[in-house]
């Protein structure tokens, strides 16, 4: 059986002139049966290439410290993401648990696909300038394409290395990234009264906010009473 | 040459007319969308007698996700991300597309540093890319331990770029003006150990694959794709080049830093399966030799032009702007109307034109070798359909 690929003719494709090409080509190489041998030297040739590609296999059998198998559950406590890696988006808190965010929304404005939903207070009572109260982050929609980690000015995004984000409950997603609602780090350590700066931060759970996949109720999705989901 | 239009539902009415005779008769198969060796929902309609495939008509749009309408209302800056998802396997390369268009549009200058990262991540792009099809090609073709070897290989390349860029697949690394960000500190040397690694692999590679009767018997003289029939086709890439046609982006129209690198274009010469197979390992080998000489010299400068904003504003007409990928020619057209948005963005992907060479490569010949002929096409069917 010969293939019966239609070769066209001079006449239905002329001659393709493509310049100048400087490619300089590679010749190929043979195959066993592509050159005139004999019957003996294919059947040689042909016995060794399945004989060396067995002895490879057989080799790295006979070496188990070159096997790469990561046993991934069982090296979680080992495991280590590269900083740069792309997992679940964080806003970041310092050690006294304030964050850097000015509610400026502009990751809101450049997110691709709508994922950053945030909800500001106009004017703090305490400062007077507008502050952060929800900074909604929708997993489910979120593409990690590190924009709005980028685009921040304030540098308060961070994307962190946690990657095992599977959940039984879509709703589960949807997070509140900041732990409390509030001015910022600066404009509170400006505030001279400590208990009137603390009194800024109103504390915020992780699954709290307007969108109604997040612990809302539905038609027929009940109220989801879940704080944190449980490690099976 | 004459185009033939008639409908699916036509041909197999015709096909399956009155014949009650007891010979073999012309019947319709549908290989996919669900078919483990398509490489994801492409859905081939084969026109049968027999085991001999009489036509092979691909139908397109199980995967369809209307990435050149979404990219209308989003700026330049948010249409690089979408293509990620286009050939996923060139992400960065796709990155690369939208960005130099866009950049070539708006009159932005890069820096010769960004350019020359730019270029050894495309090569190390184009490696991993044919690293995977080496293993699927393997397995396609009923050997499953070429993939093992060809996944361990591209892992440990894996774990380079993901150091620089952070992410495996969807890299979103290039951005119209720079990069996302610099390279990791550890980057230069690990991209050399990488390549002392992998260049005794590929003799491993050979070992496994190349030098076994079985599979060159499997590719050889099958898929036979004339060098005419390829350019008519519009076929870039591998394929053009497994047909004897020597061009190649890099080579005849130099963008990024490759007139500096100093490498060959393998072509093959009656355009099998085989050819294909030898272009694209020989392709490994090139690249291999793009990134050593380009990586000790990468200059000094920022790895992004300018400040980073969404507000790039294209001058009102029609833009065209195309680079090699791993498969061929990715062409990105854009039509502007002064806003930060396009007014029409269109993708030429390589993969779209490669898949119709299919039918005149394999037309008469037995299905399974249709099995060998589609996997030295690597197509990805998210990039034919977008």
């Amino acid at each position: 059986m010969t293939t019966t690929t239609p070769v066209p003719t001079e006449t239905e494709c002329p001659p393709i002139d493509f310049g100048e090409l400087k490619s300089e080509c590679v010749a190929p190489r043979p195959s066993i049966m592509g050159q005139k041998r004999g019957l003996r030297s294919i059947l040689w040739l042909s016995f060794k290439g399945i004989v060396r590609g067995l002895l490879t296999t057989l080799s790295y059998f006979r070496r188990p410290s070159t096997v790469v198998t990561q046993q991934y559950p069982e090296n979680r406590e080992t495991l280590e993401m590269f900083e740069r890696y792309r997992g679940r988006l964080s806003l970041i808190h310092n050690e006294e648990g304030e964050h850097g965010c000015t509610a400026c929304q502009i990751c809101e404005r450049l997110c691709p696909n709508a994922s950053i939903i945030i909800t500001k207070d106009k004017k703090n009572e305490a400062t007077g300038k507008p502050a952060l109260d929800q900074f909604i982050w929708r997993q489910d929609t979120c593409t990690f394409c590190n924009i709005c980690v980028l685009v921040c000015p304030f540098d308060t995004l961070e994307m962190t290395g946690d990657f095992e984000s599977s959940v039984y409950d879509r709703r589960l997603l949807v997070f509140n990234l900041n732990e409390y609602a509030g001015p910022t780090a600066g404009q509170l350590d400006k505030l001279e009264d400590d208990e009137l700066a603390k009194a800024q931060m109103k504390p915020m759970k992780k699954y709290q906010g307007p969108v109604p996949m997040c612990g809302g109720e539905m038609d027929g999705i009940p109220k989801l009473d879940v704080e944190k989901p449980t490690d099976v | 040459m004459t185009v033939e239009v008639s409908s699916l539902k036509e041909l197999v009415e015709q096909a399956s007319g009155d014949d009650r005779s007891p010979d073999t008769q012309e019947y319709f198969v549908n290989m996919g969308p669900q078919h483990p060796s398509t490489h994801g929902v492409l859905r081939l309609v084969l026109k049968l007698d027999g085991e001999r495939v009489l036509r092979c008509i691909p139908v397109l749009g199980y995967i369809h996700r209307s990435i050149e309408k979404i990219s209308e209302h989003m700026n330049y800056m948010n249409c690089v991300h979408l293509t990620d998802r286009m050939d996923y396997l060139s992400s960065i390369m796709n990155n690369w597309a939208v960005s130099k268009a866009v950049e070539e549009a708006a009159g932005i200058e890069v820096n010769s540093r960004i350019q020359t990262i730019r270029t050894i991540f495309a090569e190390l792009e184009r490696i991993q890319s044919h690293q995977l099809w080496w293993g699927v090609l393997g397995m396609d073709l009923g050997a499953f331990t070429p993939f093992l070897y060809g996944i361990r290989d591209r892992e440990v390349l894996n774990d380079v770029m993901e150091e620089t860029v952070g992410a495996r697949l969807t890299m979103n690394y290039v951005l119209p003006g720079g990069l996302m960000a610099d390279i990791h500190p550890n980057f230069v040397h690990r991209v050399k150990e990488f390549i002392k690694y992998f260049r005794p692999k590929l003799d491993e590679y050979d070992d496994l694959l190349t030098n076994n009767v079985i599979i060159q018997e499997r590719l050889r003289n099958v898929g036979i794709l004339s060098p005419q029939t390829a350019v008519q086709y519009g076929a870039t890439g591998p394929v053009l080049r497994g047909s004897g046609v020597a061009f190649d982006l890099r080579k005849d129209h130099p963008y990024g830093v490759y007139d500096q690198a100093d490498f060959e274009v393998p072509v093959g010469t009656i355009g099998d399966s085989w050819d294909r197979y030898w272009v694209r390992v020989e392709e490994m080998r090139q690249s291999m030799n793009i990134v050593e000489q380009l990586l000790d010299n990468i200059p000094p400068g920022d790895f992004l032009v300018k400040k980073l904003n969404s507000k790039i504003k294209i001058p009102e007409g029609r833009y065209y702007s195309q680079l090699e990928t791993a498969r061929g020619i990715l062409g990105v057209f854009i039509v502007s109307d002064k806003k930060d948005e396009p007014y029409r963005m269109h993708y030429r992907s390589p993969n779209f034109n490669n898949l119709w060479c299919l039918e005149p490569m394999i037309k008469g010949d037995y299905i399974a070798s249709l099995i060998g002929a589609m996997s030295s096409l690597d197509l990805v069917i998210p990039d034919i359909d977008r």
